[in-house]
């Protein structure tokens, strides 16, 4: 229950903000970290940014999420598993 | 090689490393639900060397949820002119008499919001319903509850109230530790709590109790890595505070949160499963917002219920018994027909054993006693 997720900031304005969530757009609410502005990361949870986000390690959370798609996309294709 | 991978193996190479060189068996616990099912997801437990083990500890907010809470819950979706709104975790847990599911079907108001603002919305654009958000959930859940009764009271929205259930983790921990029924030799210390609670809160336990907290996030590298550096502080006889998840967690945490939190509630004596009464573990609204407090304007008092006969989840969740030892468990109590808060939550230490462990659970009797982790 209590995840939070990374997401980007697209649209900001005072305290409510809409955010990119790995394609989809989401609407949050920004009290609990108001220096957050478009183009940051930020972790979300329940509708609300409750952290900042440093740009690298964000991104470091997607390029996982990528190796993993590529995972499962080359276990997909062969049948094998790629180890 | 997926860099993933790589690093996996570099956390379990060093998790092999350290336990060869314990000196006897340990055993960790972590206190979040997504640690307890991501663990089981990705298969640690069987990647694991057998002389350590991750024991689930009370971090799943739903299967701590006593009893009598879950049916005042109930109770109150029952109430004529009442709209409850709940996240999704709840709907399926069942009290003494149904779930909120089961209330629904039989005519209560019950709605699954993502956000307690979307309840907030709705006591706006309804006024002649009474719209109680009804939540559980520790730290990291608590700051969304209290801005949202902030925000009730700043637009006079006198048809919203909360029904807060919130807890803290801290002083489950010290009552595990303090309830000497339970061996561990140090935390995996849940990832987004200490965003808002910061890894300086787990600094008494560290002193006090001289056991290792180190706070991880929740891919299975970072569970790995943490895993492998509690054994490391174990295996050279050393209690540390380690934070390695500093990408989201600071020492003092998100103060703002702490700070929103501190406005609404304090800290009260609360009732866990499994645990029981626990001096200031839960949070009340404050004086200040009791308009806004569900149990003061219904006049909801709390009814100590019976847990299940049979249902072991207060022991599960402590750490004090496995799922596979309790004589309910995949037999009459699965996924799909619950009898304990373990098997309906999805973070929960039974569904977990369900959904991954199953296959292990084949001639039971050859498990050893406890501690299968």
């Amino acid at each position: 229950m209590c995840l939070a997720v990374p997401a980007k900031i697209v649209e900001c304005e005072g305290d409510q903000a809409v955010a990119d969530l790995h394609g989809n757009r989401v609407r949050i609410n920004t009290l609990l970290v108001p220096e957050a502005k478009v183009g940051d990361w930020v972790l979300i949870h329940a509708g609300f940014a409750i952290q900042y986000l440093d740009c690298k390690s964000a991104e470091e959370t997607f390029a996982v999420l990528e190796d993993l798609e590529a995972a499962v996309a080359a276990e997909g294709s062969d049948g094998t598993p790629n180890r | 090689m997926a860099r993933r991978t790589v690093e996996s193996r570099e956390a379990l190479q060093r998790l092999r490393v350290a336990a060869a060189a314990l000196s006897r068996p340990v055993h960790f616990m972590e206190v979040c639900g997504t640690h307890t099912v991501n663990a089981f997801r990705c298969g640690l437990h069987s990647l694991m060397p057998p002389n350590v083990t991750l024991l689930s500890g009370p971090g799943c907010p739903v299967c701590v949820t006593a009893q009598g809470e879950i049916d005042l819950f109930i109770e109150l979706a029952f109430r004529p002119g009442v709209t409850l709104c709940t996240y999704g975790d709840m709907i399926r847990v069942t009290g003494s008499s149904g779930s909120l599911e089961t209330a629904r079907s039989r005519g209560a108001d019950v709605r699954v919001v993502y956000s307690p603002m979307d309840a907030l919305a709705l006591a706006a654009s309804e006024p002649q319903r009474q719209v109680v958000f009804a939540a559980v959930g520790f730290e990291t859940t608590t700051p969304a509850t209290a801005i949202v009764v902030q925000e009730a009271r700043r637009l006079k929205l006198d048809n919203f109230s909360a029904l807060a259930s919130h807890k803290r983790i801290i002083p489950a921990m010290r009552a595990l530790l303090d309830g000497g029924q339970v061996n561990v030799d140090g935390f995996l210390c849940p990832g987004h709590v200490s965003v808002v609670i910061g890894s300086d809160a787990y600094r008494p336990i560290v002193e006090q109790y001289g056991l290792s907290c180190v706070v991880a996030g929740f891919e299975d590298v970072q569970i790995a890595a943490a895993l492998a550096r509690l054994t490391e502080l174990a295996r050279d006889g050393v209690a540390r505070l380690e934070n390695q998840y500093p990408q989201a967690v600071t020492p003092e945490g998100n103060r703002r949160a702490a700070a929103a939190i501190d406005e609404v509630f304090e800290p009260c004596d609360a009732r866990w499963r499994g645990l029981g009464m626990l001096p200031h573990s839960g949070l009340a609204i404050r004086t200040k917002y009791e308009r806004f407090d569900a149990r003061r304007r219904f006049e909801l008092a709390e009814p100590d219920r019976p847990e299940p006969p049979a249902c072991r989840c207060g022991e599960v969740i402590t750490g004090r018994c496995t799922p596979a030892e309790c004589a309910l468990f995949a037999k009459v109590c699965t996924p799909v027909n619950a009898i304990g808060p373990c098997m309906v939550s999805s973070e929960g230490t039974c569904q977990a054993w369900f959904k991954y462990r199953r296959a292990d659970l084949k001639g039971r009797a050859s498990l050893p006693a406890s501690r299968v982790g």
